[in-house]
């Protein structure tokens, strides 16, 4: 399990991006910003991290960059759900709910 | 707007710059954004900025990591955006090549021709010149030859002996001797040529007998029990691939001779064709020989040994040699190449003359598919307009266009390797004889590697310049006056293109029309010797059973008997060699009158011949006698020279009744008197000069020249009869002396005389046929351009006929517009041509590079054909009527 550490953390963060974008494009802040004030402040990501995965899901062709304009009337990068995008945001869904599902029994038993 | 795109895309792959602008901007904004708002919760603008930065983290590191990610991302996209593209294109070009069958049809066949053309040529060259030798180590393996008044000689067995000893630049050092060898098995007796080799020949190829072994250096010695290695082809031939022959024996030379081994197919070390090897096994006396120069010497450089240095090495050791042997070794140096080069040498250059032809053709068909889609560029123009106007750059247009005349390329070099591969099959059953590897030719990977690469080059020859000028055009003008926007005066290049053509094919015919030339010229050469109903045939007399010269002349002069009286021979006689037939050998003489130093020896081919030679072949005797039966052992010596060697023994002197002393251990014995004074013979047939030869009767041939020519002798019968007559009766007579003696070579003088041009007419036919492919080509290329500018001027021409212009005036106008371009062509073509055939200099005989006849005939012909090419369209035009095009208008 421990090698796949850091390849569950990229997974579950391009899940919770993927899953930002599903409502709408956005730039990188309003992710960062939406992912906070909908967990409760729970989770806090890194922002050092959520650009290299912006770039990445890119690169996978999930995601699409666009310079827009901001609320403030500013230039700034938003970035668009591809259909590749939604089909990999229901897999990672997916594969998250099985493997709640599996550990779950464990974690939780008394 | 396109082309902006594709701009930006070029500054993308370029200049990395964008990519980490877009990175720096997008982290920039967020940093602000989050200072913003930490600065509306209430700090200090200066303390919101640090906490930001504290918050995100190391900046640098993402930066990179984004950079990075997304310059791989970038570099994906446009990748996969090209080859989209180049789908759509090819895809597009299909669609658009499939509306113009007929278009398509010429331009696929036309490069299908060079294409096909240039790819069979080059499988010869590839197989006979670029494709390595079968050797473990080909680059290392060396011919060393001695070199004689500075031309390469063979070696004699002292000097090998003494250079194997000395020299320690090579691994292996390995001598061989030609020979032939009689097969005493079965019915039919069989002559094979025979190489005698030292036991470690074999070594110096690296080459593994497919059977057995190869030899001891015990059975390399004199005296040890016979043994032989055979070829795979004698093996397959005559023993059925019997893999179990090996350990048992076979009769050759009337010696039971055990097998030891059978070499691989197409092991053929020296392009000599031997069917067996037998050990050299030098005795002594030979060992210490230093005057008879017989044989190859192969050696295999030492690693990181040059061939530069090995010769210096020997040639320091043969200068040695000619101190202690001055006898035969004057004058004598060393001469070491690659074997490689020397097997392929003269193959090479003629090869690649002719793959250069080739290429001209390909250039010829390149130039008519380039006008092809000229002509289809003016008519697509509008068609081009549009595209442009929906947004395809002109980038975009030209790669259109290109894929285009890439597809038609690609498509005419998969028919043009079909024709390659019958244009093979025809050069294997065309070429002539003795091309070394030759059979091999084969289309392989790299041919069509070839193949590809010449689809590529041609598309680029045809397509780039119609494509970047069908870009060019003014593209909105075109739309509003649709093609006819296009003048005539912009068809400069398709007149260039028209003159690059006439001299491309002008510099083949004018090629072709020399060899020609060479061709007629060598059929009324005058050879010496009459050849028509001449029979020749080889015989040898084994060792064994024929050891003294009194027994070798008795068998001779038997079988001498037995023809004379044959039915269907008029006269017959031997010799030791023949005019364009095998045997040879030459003595160094020494004239009377000239001081006795070795310097002072002129050389001559030596024939021993018996007394019915000359009227036999018709070589004609200018002074003096011929050989009579009197010209015996005790009798004064004598001997008959050629004119040549008269005249180089003694300028400007009577020859006849003068002494010149050879072939003895002491030439300076001038005992031999001259009695007779024979006829120049051209030996090697009408290619060669006369060389000076001289000849001496049977009966008083030095007895050791029995050994020289390996007791064999060619028997020359002058036919009454029919050939096979003549045949039946050399061999009854050879079987009424020693029925165990096998006849070989058997041919007539007029089929080696063929022979003997056979490559030269060979070259001539595939030049000649090169040229008159070009000329076909230059044709069509020119009726289509005249052909266009017609249908342009249809409408001019109604009018000046509207307006009594004669049918005779715009005849005169059109063929003058059709023939300046080919005019310039031939101006160009005719320096060119002459540049280019000196590359022929070495295959033209009694026609100089730059004769006249030659170049007039070629010219006249291109201009006749182009003529006839440019009248064909222009006459049709005639026919116009004109009120109809007029009311068109």
């Amino acid at each position: 399990m421990p090698t796949q550490g850091k390849d569950r953390l990229h997974g579950t963060l391009d899940a919770l991006v993927l899953k930002t974008l599903a409502a709408g494009p956005r730039h990188g802040y309003a992710i960062s910003r939406w992912l906070r004030e909908r967990s409760g402040e729970a989770i806090v990501v890194e922002e050092g991290s959520l650009y290299p995965a912006l770039y990445r899901l890119a690169r996978a062709g999930w995601i699409e960059p666009e310079w827009g304009t901001s609320d403030e009337g500013r230039k700034a990068r938003f970035y668009r759900l591809t259909p590749a995008g939604r089909r990999q945001l229901q897999v990672e869904v997916e594969g998250f709910r099985a493997f709640v599902t599996a550990v779950s029994p464990i974690l939780f038993s008394t | 707007m396109a082309g902006k795109r594709i701009h930006e895309q070029l500054k993308g792959l370029i200049f990395r710059a964008p990519v980490a602008e877009e990175v720096d901007a997008e982290l920039k904004f967020h940093l602000e954004m989050v200072t913003k708002e930490l600065v509306e919760g209430g700090m200090s603008p200066e303390a919101a900025r640090a906490e930001a930065l504290r918050r995100f983290g190391d900046v640098g590191a993402v930066r990179k990591e984004c950079g990075q990610l997304g310059r791989a991302e970038q570099r994906e996209r446009q990748r996969a955006q090209w080859l989209s593209e180049l789908v759509q294109d090819v895809g597009y070009a299909l669609r658009q090549l499939r509306r113009v069958p007929g278009f398509t049809l010429t331009a696929v066949l036309t490069l299908a021709l060079g294409i096909g053309a240039t790819t069979a040529i080059f499988s010869a060259v590839r197989s006979v010149v670029l494709r390595p030798f079968a050797w473990a180590h080909p680059e290392r393996v060396m011919l060393v030859q001695e070199s004689y008044r500075g031309q390469p000689a063979s070696m004699s067995v002292g000097n090998y002996v003494d250079l194997k000893a000395g020299s320690h630049s090579f691994q292996a050092f390995a001598a061989e001797e030609f020979t032939g060898a009689s097969l005493q098995e079965g019915e039919n007796p069989e002559r094979l040529s025979a190489g005698r080799v030292t036991h470690d020949f074999f070594s110096v190829f690296g080459v593994r007998p497919q059977l057995g072994r190869t030899f001891l250096p015990e059975e390399d010695a004199p005296g040890a029990s016979p043994v032989v290695v055979l070829s795979h082809g004698l093996w397959t031939r005559r023993f059925g691939a019997d893999p179990s022959l090996v350990g048992k024996s076979v009769r050759i030379d009337g010696q039971s001779h055990t097998v030891v081994g059978v070499m691989p197919r197409g092991f053929d070390p020296t392009a000599s064709g031997e069917h067996v090897w037998l050990p050299a096994a030098f005795t002594p006396a030979r060992r210490a020989e230093h005057d008879e120069h017989l044989l190859l010497v192969v050696g295999l450089l030492q690693p990181g040994v040059s061939g530069q240095r090995a010769q210096g090495e020997l040639q320091s050791l043969q200068e040695e040699i000619s101190r202690r042997f001055p006898q035969g070794n004057a004058e004598r140096g060393s001469a070491v190449q690659p074997l490689s080069e020397a097997i392929v040498g003269d193959w090479s250059q003629q090869l690649l003359v002719t793959l250069g032809a080739v290429a001209l053709v390909l250039l010829i068909a390149c130039a008519n598919v380039a006008n092809l889609l000229l002509a289809r560029g003016a008519s697509r123009a509008r068609e081009l307009a549009v595209r442009a106007a929906l947004g395809a750059g002109r980038g975009r247009i030209v790669r259109q266009l290109l894929t285009e005349s890439l597809v038609l390329a690609l498509l005419g070099a998969t028919v043009g390797l079909a024709l390659a591969w019958v244009g093979i099959h025809v050069l294997l059953a065309s070429a002539p004889e003795g091309i070394p590897r030759l059979d091999e030719t084969r289309i392989d990977g790299s041919v069509l590697l070839f193949a590809l690469g010449a689809a590529l080059l041609s598309s680029l020859a045809c397509g780039l310049a119609p494509a970047v000028r069908a870009a060019r055009s003014d593209l909105e003008s075109v739309l509003r006056q649709g093609a006819r926007g296009l003048s005539h005066g912009r068809d400069a290049l398709r007149a260039w293109l028209i003159a690059g053509e006439v001299a491309l094919a002008f510099t083949l015919l004018v090629g072709a029309g020399l060899l020609v030339r060479t061709a007629l010229h060598l059929s009324q050469v005058d050879t010496g010797f009459k050849p028509e109903g001449l029979v020749i045939a080889q015989v040898s007399l084994p060792k064994a059973s024929y050891e003294t010269p009194e027994q070798i002349t008795r068998a001779l002069e038997r079988i001498l008997e037995q023809l004379q009286g044959a039915p269907g021979v008029t006269s017959a006689a031997l010799s030791s060699s023949v005019p364009l037939g095998p045997g040879g050998g030459s003595n160094g003489m020494l004239p009377e009158g000239r001081p006795e130093t070795q310097d002072q020896l002129i050389n001559g081919r030596r024939r021993v011949v018996s007394a019915g030679f000359f009227e036999t072949l018709g070589i004609p005797l200018k002074e003096g006698r011929r050989f009579t039966a009197a010209d015996v052992g005790g009798a004064p010596q004598v001997i008959i020279l050629s004119e040549a060697l008269a005249r180089q023994a003694w300028p400007g002197q009577r020859a006849l009744g003068k002494h010149i002393g050879c072939c003895e251990m002491e030439p300076a014995l001038r005992n031999k008197e001259v009695v007779g004074i024979a006829g120049d013979v051209r030996s090697q047939g009408p290619m060669s000069d006369p060389a000076p030869e001289f000849y001496l009767p049977l009966r008083q041939a030095p007895g050791k020249s029995w050994d020289w020519i390996d007791r064999t002798v060619t028997l020359v019968v002058r036919r009454s009869g029919s050939t096979a007559d003549a045949i039946t009766a050399m061999r009854a007579a050879v079987r009424e002396v020693d029925s165990t003696l096998p006849l070989a070579g058997i041919t007539t003088l007029e089929e080696a005389l063929r022979a003997s041009t056979a490559t030269a007419r060979f070259r001539t036919l595939l030049l000649a046929v090169l040229g008159i492919v070009g000329l076909l080509l230059a044709a069509v290329g020119i009726y289509g351009v005249v052909a266009y500018f017609v249908g342009l001027r249809t409408r001019e021409i109604g009018v000046r006929m509207a307006l009594g212009a004669k049918p005779a005036d715009v005849l005169r106008m059109l063929a003058w517009q059709g023939m300046r371009p080919v005019l310039a062509g031939l101006g160009v073509g005719g320096l060119a041509a002459v540049w280019a055939t000196r590359l022929l200099q070495a295959s033209l005989r009694g026609v100089s590079p730059a004769d006249p006849v030659a170049l007039a005939a070629a010219m006249a012909l291109l201009a006749l054909v182009a003529l006839l090419a440019t009248l064909a369209p222009a006459r049709r035009a005639l026919q116009v009527d004109p009120s109809r095009v007029l009311g068109e208008g």
